[in-house]
């Protein structure tokens, strides 16, 4: 027996569930006494109906045009003004060099790491799995609830993974994180198994082709990879392949969440 | 275009620089060996492009919502982008957002008390007229239809936002529209967890209600 939160408004961890802040005891208390309160039970349906709506109102925004120019300006003459006239060429010189060097740089690394992109991503794959298993918790969302992992995704990366139901085919889903593969922040959900624990990443890959699932092992670890409308899938576990397999068959099967 | 970046130029010029004794050193003559000293280097453009620009979005954002005005906004990210510039040599690699927000937010506070000192709500009173009023076991009992809620358009929202009380504001805006952690709320806004959920069930109730009372 996890101890209760003690708030000193009790209508404040439905606040705290819905946006993703409970560690995984306190999820499901909260959870078990939505389903027993009424009162609590609206309070959480006004609350999730406020963020929808905020959500579809008041996106993130990028910064107005002009902006980024003004503020790098300003940055750049943050110096002496006498100096001002002598380092403005060299700053000029210097930004084109950087813009060359990048354009070089970018063209070389995707002409030579193209064949093992691929690789370095499993591997930051399978070592956000390990790392999950160490914290804590392998998570930073808890939440059976599909409509609680989803939009929790929504306010801190692009695009929130597919999230799917597996609960009634012995693979409930656990909550959701976001891991940083090779500088780029990617959505991870969790689900269980019987005692282990199955990480699917969705790491976008606009323009590449479908493929169907391909297992490998890394480091004591079955992986299944597949991809599916510019994402790549990968789901690292240390369950049996066959237990693997019937996962991602089951994923990629289940109907979308909405 | 020009005109605009002028104005920012000048604004920056006269109210930039509000209480941080290194401005007056660079506007006169440089010191003998500021080359090495004092100018920034590459590596502090890189980290300041890496850690800081990304954010301008969410800068600019937060600055609005705190001074209710596009134009000021501006100049707030400008000033706050400055400070962060100077002291981008002092924080960690990583997640620099909660970092970068709690600049613009003290320097939208700064201008705002320099500029239009009664719209600065003193917190503490606040808080208090709060907890005396709040009466935290009352369940709702007008409980408003969630149907009506996610009926109201984007004005409505806004004007209930923009009706808030400015810790509630900022804290709901930090929160439901650029997705920081009550962790890194609380790192924003320099206050308790606690003291974020409350602020954050507060805010969101008080605009469920008004965006309920325009409705009916």
């Amino acid at each position: 027996m996890t101890p209760s939160m003690n708030y000193e408004d009790p209508r404040l961890p439905a606040h705290a569930y819905l946006d993703g802040e409970l560690d995984p005891a306190n999820a499901l208390a909260v959870e078990k006494r939505l389903a027993v309160d009424p009162a609590l039970a609206a309070e959480y349906g006004r609350i999730d109906a406020l963020q929808r709506l905020v959500r579809e109102h008041l996106p993130r925004e990028a910064p107005p045009p002009g902006l980024r120019t003004r503020v790098e300006t300003a940055v750049g003459m943050q110096r002496p003004r006498t100096q001002l006239a002598r380092t403005q060429f060299s700053w000029r010189a210097l930004a084109a060099s950087i813009a060359v060097t990048a354009v070089v740089a970018s063209s070389a690394t995707s002409m030579l790491l193209a064949p093992s992109r691929s690789a370095m991503v499993r591997d930051g794959i399978v070592d956000a799995h390990i790392r999950s298993l160490m914290a804590p918790q392998p998570i930073d969302v808890a939440s059976s609830d599909r409509h609680t992992v989803k939009p929790w995704f929504n306010g801190r990366i692009p695009q929130a993974p597919r999230v799917v139901d597996l609960a009634n085919q012995d693979f409930p889903l656990v909550g959701g994180r976001i891991d940083v593969v090779g500088e780029i922040p990617v959505p991870t959900l969790v689900y269980g198994h019987r005692k282990h624990l199955i990480s699917l990443s969705a790491v976008p890959e606009s323009g590449r082709a479908n493929s169907g699932p391909a297992l490998s092992a890394v480091g004591g670890y079955n992986m299944y990879r597949w991809t599916e409308d510019g994402v790549a899938y990968w789901a690292v576990s240390d369950i049996a392949p066959a237990d693997l397999d019937k996962f991602t068959e089951l994923f990629r099967t289940s109907p979308p969440d909405q | 275009m020009t005109i605009v970046s002028l104005h920012g130029r000048d604004a920056f010029r006269t109210k930039g620089r509000p209480d941080d004794g290194r401005g007056e050193i660079f506007d006169q003559s440089p010191p003998v060996d500021d080359d090495q000293s004092a100018a920034p280097g590459r590596d502090d453009r890189a980290r300041f492009a890496r850690l800081v620009l990304p954010h301008l979005g969410d800068a600019y954002s937060l600055a609005r919502w705190i001074t209710g005005n596009r134009a000021d906004a501006e100049d707030v990210v400008q000033d706050a982008s400055l400070r962060a510039f100077r002291a981008i040599g002092s924080i960690a690699d990583g997640n620099a957002r909660p970092w970068v927000l709690t600049i613009v937010r003290n320097t939208a506070y700064t201008w705002l008390r320099k500029n239009r000192p009664s719209a600065v709500l003193v917190v503490e009173d606040l808080e208090a007229v709060e907890t005396a009023q709040a009466n935290p076991g009352e369940p709702d009992s007008e409980t408003p239809e969630t149907a009506l809620i996610a009926k109201a358009d984007a004005a409505d929202l806004q004007a209930a936002i923009t009706a808030l009380p400015t810790p509630y504001r900022e804290t709901m805006i930090l929160r439901d529209v650029q997705g920081l952690s009550y962790r890194e709320i609380a790192e924003v806004t320099g206050v308790p967890i606690g003291t974020v959920m409350s602020r954050l069930a507060r805010g969101r109730n008080r605009v469920i209600k008004t965006i309920e009372s325009s409705a009916s």
